[in-house]
């Protein structure tokens, strides 16, 4: 049985996904204990994963080259408690909502299952299969309100999502045209003789594979799909996209770049001066378009963008303290952003509006969701008492001492850019409220009972977590450690 | 011209489709031809020139073949790949036929301006 736990952490909510079809009654209660027993069974394996331990699972016996099998590292360990932490959360938040069928549930367990499926997976082309299961069940609930908004949204999402996978998979070939092999540590034992013998290829495949996870994360040129897609689906799936599949598509950048093409490798071809520079520019553009926006969830969205870029920076500069710097936004940016998308749920639903300037007099109506939604933004600005300055001045720090220091003012004035477009919406929340006028907002149609407790109570654990790791920010950091030591192993040889 | 090269011509040409075309449809005839383009490439990485199928037959030794194999990886794998491909269009195409009974059209510069 407890052999056997890596895969069960994986099928648990996929089984649970086709028996919510089935039923009308527990679908939540199902979809529920299906995510818990996931974490459980995750969890059970922290002490083993903790100590930089290894746990190797070979689907069916069959051991590498030939067979699939699944890894447990740090790594994979980190990015999957985010995934399914968050994921209980968004179904928790979902419950008030009648509106969500049994396809809703069903949809959000297959998404669940296969970023777990993507992270723990150590065969890169079975890695591509979940990550197009995961896609299609995304485009389906960015698709779920049948708006005509959301039906473009995802409709752009999955052309620029199948061009990137297509580009992934493309990658993934050359890959094995050089190494003969499709299990990650086997490519990455193979590859230095490839590279001496054919550089281009392997300089052709880092480009594939990082041109569509570039598309997935949303860096500066490719990121047309993001504002429409994480500003139009319905709230909690805005939380799930900007908090998590993002972050899976960082993962596979990680894991790629750092576990299949060694470090070496990593600085011939300079991939951290490009990683560097596309972060660059993504945290510019995103914070200047976030400025720019009058729509809620646009400006967080944009937002995202803006986060990805500081976490790509200090993937770029690729020291201990700048690996740990990002791992550690990543978390951070999970819990801090799907608070906001979260109390942004609330806030559009309340007043029925999407515009930034239709809040106001909300911070008086609801006191409770809005100091959370301001300690998650001072969060994103980066000020002290909150996680997001721990993981930026990680970053920064990293940054001075590999000698960047240019980066550290760009971080400084794109979170000055950030202060600006937060405290903005802030502002409007204290302000006082105007005349009645009613402007019919996009997701209407619902009735939700002011202060839900399935609604709110998510809101608090994020907003205590984002607190809780700004005050011992030692908790974050000691669960991105053995993440951090096992990614520089392949860096030192 | 050997396979590979021809594969990556005609991923760029769906690459070009699917960014240049305006129409719905034509841009996911390009994802199609893209997908194509990959199960190609796949299957010429595989190829052995004048290699038989791969199956072991009684009497040979220890598994070791005797004779030249094609790889059978390539293929397993592109079985997958062209399910996960029909998926994908499949899911297109109804996604299309949702916004054209909203918008009563498929060109994306019309649909760009609709709110």
């Amino acid at each position: 049985m407890s052999i056997h736990i890596p895969i069960l952490i994986i099928i648990l909510p996929l089984l649970a996904a086709f028996l919510v079809l089935l039923t009308r009654k527990y679908k939540i209660v199902l979809a529920a204990v299906s995510i818990i027993t996931s974490i459980v069974f995750t969890l059970t394996l922290s002490s083993r994963v903790l100590s930089n331990d290894k746990i190797t699972y070979h689907l069916g016996g069959w051991r590498g080259p030939l067979g699939v099998s699944l890894v447990i590292d740090g790594l994979g360990f980190f990015f999957s408690l985010i995934a399914l932490g968050l994921g209980l959360l968004v179904i928790i938040y979902s419950i008030p909502e009648k509106r969500y069928s049994r396809t809703y549930y069903f949809l959000l367990l297959v998404s669940l299952s296969s970023m777990i499926g993507v992270i723990y997976t150590a065969d890169i082309f079975n890695m591509y299969v979940f990550y197009e299961l995961l896609s299609l069940a995304v485009y389906l609930l960015i698709a779920y309100p049948k708006t005509g908004v959301t039906l473009r949204a995802s409709f752009s999402y999955l052309i620029m999502g199948g061009v990137g996978l297509s580009f992934f998979l493309l990658g993934v070939g050359f890959l094995y045209a050089m190494t003969g092999t499709l299990d990650i540590f086997h490519i990455a034992e193979r590859l230095p003789a490839a590279f001496n013998s054919s550089m281009q290829m392997v300089i052709m495949s880092f480009v594939l594979i990082a041109t569509g996870m570039g598309i997935k994360i949303a860096v500066f040129p490719l990121h047309g799909w993001l504002p429409d897609a994480h500003s139009m689906a319905p709230s909690p799936v805005s939380a799930l996209l900007s908090g998590v599949t993002v972050k899976i598509g960082i993962y596979c950048l990680i894991r790629v770049v750092y576990t299949a093409f060694s470090a070496e490798m990593f600085f011939l071809i300079n991939s951290h001066n490009i990683l560097m520079v596309l972060g660059v520019v993504s945290l510019l553009f995103g914070a200047s378009m976030a400025l720019a926006q009058k729509d809620l969830k646009r400006l967080l969205a944009y937002s995202t963008i803006n986060q990805l870029g500081v976490v790509l920076i200090g993937l770029g500069i690729g020291t201990e303290m700048g690996l740990t710097g990002a791992l550690f936004h990543v978390l951070n940016h999970a819990i801090m952003k799907s608070t906001l998308f979260f109390c942004a749920g609330i806030m559009i639903t309340e007043t029925g509006t999407r515009e930034v300037k239709g809040l106001s007099g909300f911070g008086r109506q609801q006191p409770a969701i809005t100091f959370a939604f301001i300690v998650a933004s001072l969060g994103m600005i980066g000020i002290p008492p909150v996680n997001g300055f721990a993981s930026k001045w990680l970053i920064c720090l990293a940054a001075v001492e590999a000698g960047y220091t240019i980066l550290v003012v760009i971080i400084l004035v794109a979170s000055a850019i950030s202060a600006a477009y937060y405290f903005r919406v802030i502002q409007v929340l204290f302000s006082n409220p105007p005349e009645q006028n009613h402007i019919p907002a996009h997701e209407e149609g619902q009735v939700i009972h002011k202060g839900n407790l399935f609604r709110v109570l998510p809101i608090y654990i994020l907003a205590a977590g984002c607190l809780l790791l700004g005050i011992v920010p030692a908790l974050g950091i000691s669960l991105a450690k053995p993440a951090v030591s096992l990614l520089l192993s392949y860096v030192v040889p | 011209m050997n396979p590979v090269n021809i594969s990556l011509l005609v991923f760029m040409i769906g690459l070009y489709g699917v960014m240049s075309k305006n129409n719905l449809i034509k841009k996911i005839m390009g994802l199609t031809i893209m997908n194509g383009s990959i199960v190609l490439f796949f299957i010429s990485i595989g190829y052995r020139k004048g290699g038989l199928a791969p199956i072991l037959e009684k009497g040979t030794t220890g598994g070791i073949p005797t004779t030249i194999f094609v790889d059978p990886l390539p293929q397993a794998l592109m079985l997958t790949a062209i399910v996960i491909g029909i998926s994908v269009t499949a899911l297109a195409l109804a996604l299309i036929v949702k916004i054209y009974s909203k918008y009563k059209t498929l060109d994306i510069q019309q649909l760009s301006k609709e709110r």
